[in-house]
């Protein structure tokens, strides 16, 4: 059974959530797969720790909770060192570059990819978007989920009237991560 | 999107229809044969000379830096109407669009201000605007009704501010409309609240 577990950690306020919602959605609803979602928040609801556990598999998923996630997705530094030891040898790190440095606590053979999220979506007219900008990356570095589930998953979750420019961000995000992933290949 | 589809049709009232497409490098001379076209009255409302080449070199120069967003509406070839959006790159405004349409004389009144307005707010909220203003001189009964008809209501009166081509000194009316309540709820949507303190 294929299974790949993903932690995505930031802080309130990034959209955390709401990133790991459309991802579980596109794979469930849009892909035909099985999807699980656990949400932790802090104490307080903005600017505290925040993550989202998501689970994409073929099969239904018995355990919901990710301990060692094959992808971490983060979005601030306090996630970094709190989530960067739990990563399985050999996962997936996707970090936002700006926000987010490494150091030595990666696990060993692990994969970094970084992006600069946040600046791409001040550039399209909102940092409130840096969260699907991450969503998108994610899309194109792993192919996770395909870009028409994630496209529909985007569309179904944002308020109305913000849908395009959610759109713009998520393929900003789709190609930089396509991008790199074709170097790295 | 809307510039991702482009060139596109608009249907007007009369049944007819027009193209609409983004102002690009290229456009100059089409630009000004639309603009000297129009009588000098209603220029007389634009805040620059837009007869000169000189000006529609800086138009395409704010065109290519992205502080402005230009549609044209063509018929059989000619400019008929246009319609830019601004927006403010730097300093405290950056959060707002300021829209501006020109539609000769022989098209009006069959909706083409209203479409290609109705774009451009459409844009700028899609450009993340959280707020967007026209100017309309007091007289300009048929400007005010296609704003207020896209959600724009009077936010400002600067009396006696314009003189029109008799002499007559009137007041210029700047109508806004607030798109913030979108964003506000996108920004709900990514506030990471427990559900329990929704």
């Amino acid at each position: 059974m294929a299974k790949t577990e993903i932690r995505i950690g930031g802080l309130g306020g990034q959209g955390v959530i709401l990133c790991g919602m459309i991802i579980g959605k596109a794979a469930a609803i849009y892909d035909g797969k099985h999807a699980a979602l656990i949400q932790a928040f802090g104490p307080e609801a903005r600017g505290s720790a925040c993550s989202a556990q998501v689970t994409v598999a073929d099969q239904a998923i018995g355990y919901p909770y990710v301990k060692r996630p094959d992808i971490l997705v983060l979005m601030s530094q306090d996630a970094y060192t709190q989530f960067v030891p739990t990563l399985k040898p050999g996962g997936l790190l996707l970090y936002e570059e700006e926000l987010v440095h490494l150091d030595g606590r990666l696990p060993a053979g692990a994969r970094t990819v970084g992006i600069p999220a946040t600046r791409f979506a001040e550039e399209l007219g909102r940092r409130l978007v840096l969260n699907i900008v991450m969503a998108g990356f994610l899309t194109g570095v792993t192919g996770l989920v395909s870009q028409d589930a994630i496209e529909q998953a985007v569309k179904d979750s944002v308020p109305k009237g913000t849908e395009d420019l959610n759109m713009r961000a998520l393929r900003k995000g789709l190609e930089y991560g396509r991008g790199v992933a074709a170097k790295a290949a | 999107m809307i510039l991702e589809h482009s060139p596109h049709p608009i249907a007007l009232r009369d049944g007819s229809t027009l193209v609409v497409r983004p102002a690009k490098r290229g456009d100059e001379q089409a630009l000004l044969a639309f603009y000297r076209e129009l009588p000098r009255e209603d220029r007389l409302f634009l805040k620059d000379d837009v007869t000169t080449e000189a000006w529609a070199e800086r138009f395409m120069q704010r065109i290519e830096r992205g502080e402005a967003t230009s549609l044209l509406a063509e018929r059989e070839g000619a400019v008929v109407a246009e319609a830019t959006l601004y927006r403010a790159r730097h300093g405290w405004s950056t959060h707002v669009g300021e829209v501006r349409v020109a539609v000769a004389r022989p098209h009006r009144r069959k909706g083409i201000a209203t479409a290609l307005a109705g774009q451009l707010v459409k844009l700028a909220t899609d450009q993340g605007a959280d707020k967007i203003i026209v100017e309309v001189v007091e007289n300009q009964l048929a400007a005010l009704r296609t704003f207020q008809k896209l959600g724009f209501h009077q936010e400002a009166v600067l009396r006696a501010h314009v003189k029109d081509i008799s002499g007559i000194r009137r007041d210029l009316l700047i109508l806004a409309n607030d798109v913030s309540h979108i964003w506000a709820a996108m920004e709900a949507m990514v506030a990471d609240t427990p559900p329990e303190a929704v």
